[in-house]
């Protein structure tokens, strides 16, 4: 519990090596931190080019596909960049551990923090493309409206959530090095079973249908569609689930972590 | 520990040095045991431990600084005299994957000591770093110690431990050999490293005797071998015939043989005395030595000359002599015998020494020439240089004056 309060005080620490990691990340490149918009925008032309052009999604209500889309693309985009970075951060700094006294959490945390700041980052160009819909420049207008207010509450429930895997996956990885081969395959597994590309009510009937239902994170996802996309507010029962489950899931991970802890600097 | 201390730990390497620093430092956690550690402790264990390399070494500064304990408004403070301490003022602004490993040293040094620590643990990190800066580093360990910071401090350097510490511990295989004044410890120290060394080339003494005794007939060298032990001329090539070290080519080696002569003599062993008779081949400078050696005549001989000659590695000669320059006529050998020659005092500079032994006609045809018969080591206490050590004695007049030591 100590440690948990700790986190505060180290927040400078978290504070420099998360820009260190924005600016290292960068440094060197043309564009530089352009990348940061680029890339999701990049991901996005794919995407839609597939499934506007080539395999066209016919189910009504999730048009203009390409926002549809982006909606749930660029939370996508944090996650699995986070967890990934995560993962491999105590073994990439495994340095640190071994030489100075450091406090071995701050590692994922900053890899889901610097994450974080590319996910604002990318964040204007979804907020332009809303304006954008909400004036039919896309096709159907979207509503847009004061339900865009439950963005930040979710940002900070998604940000407790990947520090919850975050940090389970890096105590994990140095034991369990097959991990970081593991996750990549995972992860794109679970980009599909997430109703990103598609909206879960309208697979009703289909037998997957069930079984996606229980995917942890489709309730975010729906979430972030709901208020980015349709423009509704989200149901306090569907708040209390969101909250559970990503509490509970930064409350496993840190436990989890903490207990590994002292395994950290003779391990990596 | 007291507070206030300057507190060396010395050992070989695998002794538990590191893994005991590290513990101090809060790294490791003692699997058994109970350790307590009072005030804020800087670990100069790795420098510039996380730095990143693509950023610039100011920036790298800071999140040092931030990782060490300091507060980010502390390290802004201090960034210049951090920049000043490292005397990379050049330089600070390039990313440090352009700086040498010494420069990453010196930045990392530059950090750790500006965080204040009250406590400072320093593993052996000034062996990197010009001599300019070593200097500068002892300097801020001396006045950091001076200023009442408690000094936990690894090296190999022992004469730096001499100098710095209070107090010593000797950790041999993770445990406590002794502990106490520096002088008494390293003096331990310094005996045990000499008794392992000694005991490595007596190993090695006695499998290359072998090798010597199962190397074949060879009459005849090459006119440029030089095959006899001549005091004064040319001296005879002895290549540095060391097992230990990587093999000489081929071509060398046919060239040049660890071993030759007619036999009419064969020296069937070789072997260096310490003053109480028993063999030894790690010295202490000024001991007595006495080299021995074993020879079986196959025919009786009235012409015969035994020799020595000491050598460097780097094949110097440092001292040749044989009984007939030392005045000693032959007459007769006809049976096994044993031949010793004395050294009173062996005045040697610390190093490894190769021994030639021969024995030979008085025309110097070879019977049988030993080359690196013997391989010993000679260690010193006083740290001068150069093969050989004689007794000397300073004095002076007019205006100077020393300070009693």
């Amino acid at each position: 519990m100590t440690r948990l309060l700790d986190l505060y005080r180290h927040r400078a620490l978290i504070g420099v090596l998360t820009s260190r990691e924005l600016k290292a990340r960068y440094r060197g490149s043309v564009l530089g931190f352009f990348w940061s918009l680029l890339n999701p925008l990049l991901m996005l032309a794919v995407y839609a080019l597939v499934f506007e052009v080539l395999l066209p999604n016919r189910s009504p209500g999730t048009s203009p596909y390409a926002l549809f889309l982006f909606c749930g693309l660029l939370p996508w985009n944090w996650l699995s960049s986070s967890l990934t970075d995560a993962a491999a951060s105590l073994l990439v700094s495994g340095a640190l551990l071994k030489k100075i006294l450091f406090p071995a959490e701050i590692l994922p945390i900053v890899a889901v923090a610097s994450q974080a700041v590319h996910f604002l980052l990318a964040l204007p160009i979804l907020l332009a493309g809303l304006l954008a819909g909400a004036l039919g420049l896309l096709g159907p207008k979207v509503a847009l409206g004061w339900p865009l207010l439950q963005l930040p509450v979710l940002f900070v429930l998604q940000g407790f959530l990947l520090l919850g895997i975050g940090l389970f996956l890096a105590a994990l990885t140095v034991h369990f090095r097959d991990m970081r081969d593991i996750l990549g395959t995972a992860l794109s597994l679970w980009f599909f079973a997430t109703p990103i590309l598609y909206n879960l009510a309208d697979l009703k009937g289909h037998s997957v249908a069930r079984l996606l239902a229980w995917n942890p994170l489709a309730p975010l996802f729906a979430a972030w569609r709901e208020a980015l996309f349709f423009g509704r507010w989200i149901t306090l029962p569907a708040w209390g689930l969101l909250a559970v489950l990503s509490l509970g899931s930064f409350a496993v991970g840190w436990a989890f972590f903490d207990r590994l802890r002292d395994s950290f600097p003779e391990a990596v | 520990m007291e507070k206030g201390e300057t507190f060396g730990v010395v050992g070989a390497n695998g002794c538990g040095k590191s893994t005991l620093l590290k513990l101090v430092a809060g790294i490791f956690r003692p699997t058994a045991g109970r350790l307590e550690v009072n005030g804020k402790v800087s670990a100069l264990i790795e420098l510039g431990a996380g730095f990143h390399p693509e950023i610039s070494g100011r920036e790298n500064a800071v999140i040092n600084g931030v990782m060490l304990g300091l507060t980010r408004h502390e390290i802004e403070r201090k960034l210049p005299a951090i920049v000043e301490f490292s005397g990379l003022s050049e330089f600070i602004d390039q990313p440090v994957k352009t700086y040498s490993s010494g420069m990453y040293v010196r930045l990392g040094f530059a950090v750790a000591i500006h965080v204040d620590p009250d406590i400072l643990v320093v593993d052996e990190v000034l062996a990197v770093g010009d001599e300019a800066f070593a200097h500068r580093c002892l300097d801020t360990i001396q006045e950091l110690s001076a200023r009442g910071k408690t000094i936990l401090f690894v090296t190999h350097a022992l004469s730096l431990v001499e100098e710095l510490c209070d107090r010593v511990l000797y950790l041999d295989h993770g445990r406590e050999r002794q502990m106490g004044e520096p002088r008494e410890v390293l003096a331990t120290y310094r005996l045990d490293v000499a008794a392992g060394e000694g005991a490595r080339l007596a190993d090695f003494h006695v499998q290359d005797q072998q090798t010597l005794l199962e190397s074949p007939e060879k009459v005849a060298v090459d006119e440029a071998s030089g095959t006899e032990l001549a005091p004064e001329g040319a001296p005879p090539q002895s290549a540095a015939g060391e097992a230990s070290l990587p093999p000489e080519p081929a071509a060398r080696a046919v060239e040049r043989p660890r071993r030759w002569g007619d036999r009419s003599a064969e020296i069937t062993g070789c072997r260096l005395l310490d003053a109480t008779g028993s063999e030894r081949y790690a010295f202490q400078s000024g001991e007595t030595l006495t080299i021995e050696i074993d020879v079986v005549p196959r025919r009786p001989l009235d012409d015969f000359v035994f020799g020595v000659g000491l050598f460097t590695p780097e094949d110097l000669c440092v001292h040749g002599t044989n009984t007939d320059v030392d005045g000693l006529v032959p007459e007769l050998l006809d049976a096994p015998a044993t031949v010793r020659v004395s050294l009173p005092r062996c005045d040697l500079g610390a190093g490894t020494y190769l021994l030639d032994v021969a024995v030979h006609s008085r025309r110097e045809t070879p019977y049988d020439y030993w080359r690196g018969a013997c391989r010993f080591r000679v260690d010193s206490t006083v740290a001068d240089v150069g093969v050989y050590r004689p007794e000397r004695r300073w004095t002076s007049s007019g205006g100077v004056r020393w300070r009693a030591s």
